[in-house]
């Protein structure tokens, strides 16, 4: 009975969802769909930082590569969304894969300092490149054309374009978390020496996990270069590479559906923190140290430990 | 005879100026348990590190089964059947034991990289899994975490996962390092029983000298680097340069 309670839950966000397409103003509507974005960002990123134990710092810059993927796409090639969101999503793989084979060589802060590093490289490409980026203005004018013969030019008809996407996103997260190529970046994280000894190329499936977060950050910005039709070059700002870092953390690492909550967190928190505040950054700051300091493990870390000892005396289960 | 099982030709290795393996060369042949011996920094580590690829050579070559494997990395010599554990505990702490085993039989059976096929289907696994428990009788905590096991358990945890990728040729490094007499026996039954199976050849480490005699079919002695006698334990027993050297007043 109670493992049937998670598929429940989702079967109850995917009605909220559903229900906030078809019957929503238009800000809540802006407001889910950046919500939904940002976790498409984050689940895939935290299949690198919770789940492989990699710290990246430049993650930004495969969201960019999403959007200005789609984005040239749009602009020279064809307005077709779907062949924009896959031209958006191989460029960002073909960028995680030349910088993820350079970065898994390295763990731990060293890792993270070469991510940041060529976070900064793509950064200044995207800034530099004025003729083919358009520089600091970005690229303008990101129509959205029918999708399957189904208009998306309204935003409450995009919403459910996002909201298929979010799914498959959400799907095959599950479903690469429960796998066996899901257990053994598990068994990577808590000691890759072992696991070279188990017969497991450390390396290759760090690669892996690399190139696949990098593909769903791809995802994520060629979906949001269409929701805001133009491309920010700041989205490729190491600044950016913080969020789904920290999406994740408020969440809880060790979590599925952690960097979800995380993100309703995020967007809605800063939406009335602005509302309220001028330096929404200084209340935020505040906010994410109760966090980390008294909620270890995330929002949703700590309510799957509060049921888990509910259900078995001592609350002994794995975290793969 | 047959190709031996390992083959090491003139290996060398220095630290700086310390030489901790100076020219060695030796064989291993298949089902027959051998015991490398050697008073602290003799260089044994160094030279299980070496064979199992965590350190590089300076020079020499290493063949398993006359396929040379001198540079080969640590994955790509387990996958052909060349395994090792530790002295010290070195399992996935986060993992509950029966996770710590899926992870090397699945990999031994070809199937780690299957990403978007759910664990439950992979019964085949299953069933090995459990077989490796049942091996050294973990199944009962099965589904605890591998860092709250007793530290002997966790020893026993340590051997059952490089047993769990069925290696021809298995490193053992102090197997018996902090473990009860109790555990002491069984893991010591289970060598013996594994290797008379026939598919798995031992190599140990060990500083027990009791269970060394008691349980190898040939003892080597590394002292600084060189092999100062190698045979049966009764040859190395009786041998005066390993008196003076290593066993002392120990045996006589």
């Amino acid at each position: 009975m109670g493992r049937y309670v998670p598929y429940l839950l989702f079967g109850l966000v995917g009605l909220v969802l559903l229900g906030i397409g078809l019957f929503s103003g238009r800000f809540v509507l802006y407001l889910t769909m950046r919500v939904m974005l940002l976790s498409i960002f984050a689940l895939g990123y935290n299949l690198l930082l919770g789940r492989t134990g990699l710290l990246s710092f430049g993650h930004a810059a495969f969201f960019a590569c999403g959007s200005y993927g789609m984005s040239l796409c749009f602009l020279h090639v064809t307005p077709n969304p779907l062949v924009g969101v896959f031209a958006g999503v191989c460029l960002a793989v073909l960028a995680a894969l030349i910088i993820g084979f350079f970065c898994v060589r390295h763990t731990e802060i060293y890792f993270a300092m070469l991510t940041l590093a060529f976070g900064m490289m793509v950064f200044s490409l995207v800034w530099n490149l004025r003729s083919i980026t358009g520089g600091d203005d970005g690229l303008v004018g990101i129509g959205r054309a029918p999708c399957l013969g189904f208009p998306i030019a309204r935003d409450s008809q995009f919403y459910f374009m996002v909201l298929v996407f979010f799914a498959l996103t959400v799907w095959v997260i599950h479903r690469i978390r429960s796998s066996a190529f899901g257990l053994v970046l598990a068994g990577i994280r808590e000691n890759p020496q072992r696991a070279s000894f188990a017969g497991v190329s450390v390396r290759l499936y760090r690669l892996a996990a690399f190139v696949i977060s990098g593909a769903f950050a791809g995802l994520a910005g060629s979906l949001a270069a269409m929701l805001e039709s133009n491309t920010n070059p700041f989205s490729a700002h190491w600044t950016h590479s913080a969020e789904p870092v920290l999406v994740s953390l408020i969440g809880g690492l060790q979590t599925f559906s952690g960097p979800i909550v995380g993100s309703v967190i995020f967007v809605v928190l800063r939406e009335i923190i602005e509302r309220f505040a001028t330096n929404w950054m200084l209340w935020f700051g505040i906010l994410l140290l109760v966090i980390i300091m008294g909620f270890r493990g995330g929002a949703m870390g700590r309510i799957e430990a509060f049921f888990a000892r509910k259900a078995t005396p001592r609350g002994e289960e794995g975290r793969p | 005879m047959s190709t031996p099982l390992l083959q090491v030709d003139h290996l060398s290795k220095a630290f700086g100026k310390v030489v901790t393996a100076n020219n060695l060369s030796f064989e291993i042949h298949a089902g027959q348990i051998t015991s490398i011996i050697g008073p602290n920094g003799a260089g044994k580590s160094t030279l299980i590190n070496m064979l199992s690829g965590s350190v590089s050579v300076d020079e020499g070559r290493v063949f398993l089964k006359g396929k040379e494997i001198t540079h080969l990395p640590t994955h790509r010599r387990v996958r052909l059947g060349l395994c090792r554990s530790f002295q010290v505990v070195n399992v996935f702490p986060a993992l509950t034991v029966y996770e710590n085993i899926q992870i090397p039989v699945l990999s031994q059976a070809g199937k780690a990289h299957h990403f978007f096929r759910s664990l439950s289907r992979e019964v085949k696994a299953e069933e090995r899994v459990m077989e490796e428990l049942e091996r050294v009788n973990l199944v009962k905590q099965a589904h605890t975490l591998a860092g709250k096991l007793s530290h002997g358990d966790q020893r026993l945890l340590e051997v059952a996962i490089a047993l769990a990728v069925r290696p021809f040729l298995l490193f053992l490094d102090e197997p018996t390092a902090g473990m009860n007499p109790v555990e002491r026996a069984e893991i010591l039954e289970n060598i013996r029983r594994l290797s008379a199976g026939g598919r798995t050849t031992f190599v140990i480490v060990e500083h027990d000298m009791d269970i060394v005699f008691s349980l190898s079919d040939r003892v080597m002695v590394l002292y600084r680097g060189e092999i100062i006698c190698d045979g049966s334990p009764d040859h190395v027993k009786s041998d005066e340069k390993v008196r003076e050297c290593y066993l002392g007043e120990e045996v006589v």
